[in-house]
């Protein structure tokens, strides 16, 4: 079948319906993206936390700009060489294009493994610190601090809820520990489980089936019975003509259905939604991935419960589930705000925080008063004022800077000095790097702990919103680079037979890569610079 | 439209232009962000900042629109499909403005 308008325009548009049809699809992208960044916008205003403004690494940005406006040019040069007949230049500027889009994606994929390996936790006096959460080592045995660690006596579980989240993160390492606490009857299927059976997949399965089962079965009577006891009310001569609003037949139909219920009695089953298992002996110590559940009480050494997403409860005794952090980055503004609200002077709230606790944050925060201080000076002749990120936020190039220095040694030099200590954006390409600086330690216990994530959409509504526009553009990016590839690879038939449809076909393709290019240029800005 | 060789041939010089233009936009954009000296109004990101950051990236998207997509010559068709898609782009940022006055947001909505 032959396709029209592809190459010679439509009388009534004056334009081939490939370039109608890109454009009409363009049109759609622009309501797509101007809606995500309207949200973006309003997340940004109506935020009750303070914006983490300027905190991605600006250069990997930078570079992936240079390197999709390259692509622009290059793609245009493409569409010129094939107008021209010219098919090695077409070749050489689709490559070019195609290279840049993977070097573009590379350099993404950077950025996002850097996201992904980097902690964060807020306190419970809402600091943030930032770094790397490390392994333990404790009794020889490496143990992943972040982790959730209880010594478990019982396991409880609720079989309107269950599902495989026990056997997902707990079963194969700790399931034949824990015994059935009470002997199990299961009445649909008449089998009895002693006391003291292992619990397994295939016991919690059955007792899920027969709680089913029996939930269902005494519904059924419940329904025969209320119709019974229906029809019975239409039956009594004095009730005839009586509505169901009638109180008289209400009373009627309580009374029966009470009846009925009672003669019924023995066909009901015993349901029970609950499930008890028991350790085996004592206690057994459960350590589980804190994206799995939730200990009721984090203190260590104190009773609790560990709630799977299930809602199976595991209870017994916190262990120590604190998490070590090589910190790269603290934040005390949320701490201020929050204290601003109150009443409460800033520095009385920073001075009395958790984390200021603990020696060698401490020692970095005096340092950092130095360099605020050496600042200030600097800022007062100009007649500017130090923002709330140079007063309350420190950074990895801060730390990393500072690191070697001594307060003193700070204090004898000037702003500039201590400006050029800190390492440059190329030292520190996607975020600060843990093999080169040993970043200072802290131990967090777990009740300090208000909400912990890597810098994943979890994080906060900025990384939710940097990862989902960023994702999707990198999305038009592979698929624009797939539909360019087709055509260089797959063009020179076309080229031989039609040059003037490939072509028009480059041309709508750039137009893609165009509009892809021209979001990221809202994007970088938007998301690195403000 | 530039169909003919002859035309094109003389269009490849504007676009190296445009290029060079965009590239030396984005090293001032991240200047006007990174370098003190540059940066206008208070110290740190603020109104200005946000102001000139969006401004030269409106200036590098409307080149790319103009120039490399090819929006100076155009059929009014095109003009009419991308001007309506970005109208309602528009409002959908309007929307955000919208909500500024909702009472929502006023402090005693809830009694507090």
């Amino acid at each position: 079948m032959e396709i029209p308008y592809i190459v010679e325009p439509r009388k009534d548009t004056g334009l081939n319906n490939s370039k109608i049809a890109i454009w009409l699809f363009l049109a759609s992208e622009v309501m797509l993206f101007g809606g995500l960044f309207s949200g973006y916008v309003f997340l940004r205003i109506y935020a009750d936390y303070p914006w983490p403004e300027r905190t991605l690494p600006v250069l990997p940005g930078l570079i992936n700009t240079f390197v999709l406006i390259g692509s622009s040019i290059t793609v245009v040069f493409a569409w010129v060489a094939l107008k021209l007949r010219e098919w090695r230049k077409f070749q050489i500027y689709m490559s070019i294009t195609l290279i840049c889009a993977a070097l573009f994606m590379v350099l993404k994929g950077v950025e996002y493994k850097a996201k992904f390996g980097h902690q964060a936790i807020r306190l419970d006096d809402y600091t943030v610190i930032e770094g790397h959460a490390y392994p333990q080592e404790k009794d020889g045995d490496k143990k992943i601090t972040k982790n959730l660690n209880i010594a478990a006596e019982q396991i409880l579980i609720d079989l309107k809820r269950v599902d495989d989240t026990y056997y997902e993160t707990l079963g194969e390492q700790y399931g034949d520990q824990f015994v059935l606490a009470a002997e199990l009857k299961l009445e649909s299927s008449e089998t009895t489980h002693e006391k003291g059976t292992v619990i397994s997949k295939e016991l919690i399965d059955a007792a899920k089936k027969d709680f089913l089962i029996g939930v269902a079965n005494n519904s059924n009577i419940n329904i025969a019975v209320a119709r019974q006891a229906s029809k019975d009310a239409s039956k009594q001569p004095e009730l005839k003509g009586k509505r169901y609003y009638d109180t008289a037949r209400k009373d009627f139909i309580l009374k029966r259905t009470k009846e009925l219920k009672e003669e019924q009695k023995d066909n009901y089953q015993n349901v029970s939604s609950t499930l008890t298992f028991v350790a085996k002996e004592g206690t057994v110590d459960i350590s589980v991935n804190p994206r799995w559940g939730k200990l009721s009480n984090p203190k260590e050494g104190e009773k609790g419960t560990l709630k799977l997403k299930d809602e199976t409860l595991i209870s017994g005794t916190t262990a120590d589930s604190s998490i070590t952090m090589h910190v790269d980055g603290i934040d005390f503004r949320h701490t201020v705000m929050k204290a601003v609200e109150k009443g409460i002077d800033p520095e009385v709230a920073i001075n009395n925080s958790w984390l200021l606790k603990n020696e060698n944050m401490k020692l970095i925060w005096d340092k950092h008063l130095v360099s605020v201080a050496k600042l200030k000076e600097e800022l007062d002749a100009k007649g500017k004022k130090p923002t709330d990120i140079d007063l309350y936020r420190i950074n990895w190039q801060e730390i990393a800077g500072l690191l070697d220095k001594s307060v003193e040694e700070l204090e004898a030099m000037d702003h500039a000095e201590i400006a050029a200590l800190f390492p440059g954006d190329i030292e520190g390409f996607a975020g600060p790097d843990h093999y080169k600086v040993h970043y200072p330690e802290v131990i967090v216990p777990r009740e300090q702990v208000r909400f912990e994530a890597v810098f994943s959409p979890r994080w906060n509504t900025y990384y939710a919103t940097y990862f989902t526009i960023t994702g999707l553009h990198g999305l038009h990016v592979i698929g624009g680079a797939i539909v360019l590839g087709y055509y260089l690879f797959f063009g020179r038939k076309m080229f031989d037979s039609n040059p003037e449809w490939l072509a028009n076909r480059v041309e709508v393709g750039g137009l893609f890569w165009h509009f892809v290019d021209l979001v990221w240029i809202f994007l970088f800005p938007i998301l690195y610079l403000m | 439209m530039a169909d003919s060789p002859e035309e094109i041939k003389k269009h490849v010089k504007l676009y190296m232009l445009i290029g060079v233009i965009l590239f030396i936009c984005t090293v001032l954009t991240v200047a006007v962000a990174k370098i003190e000296w540059l940066d206008f109004g208070e110290r740190g990101f603020d109104t200005i900042d946000m102001v000139i950051g969006l401004l030269i990236a409106s200036l590098k998207a409307t080149l790319v629109a103009v120039i490399f997509m090819h929006l100076n010559h155009e059929k009014s068709m095109i003009y009419w499909i991308f001007g309506i898609g970005l109208f309602f782009g528009f409002c959908l940022m309007a929307i955000t403005a919208f909500s500024f006055s909702d009472p929502i947001y006023f402090k005693d909505f809830f009694g507090r």
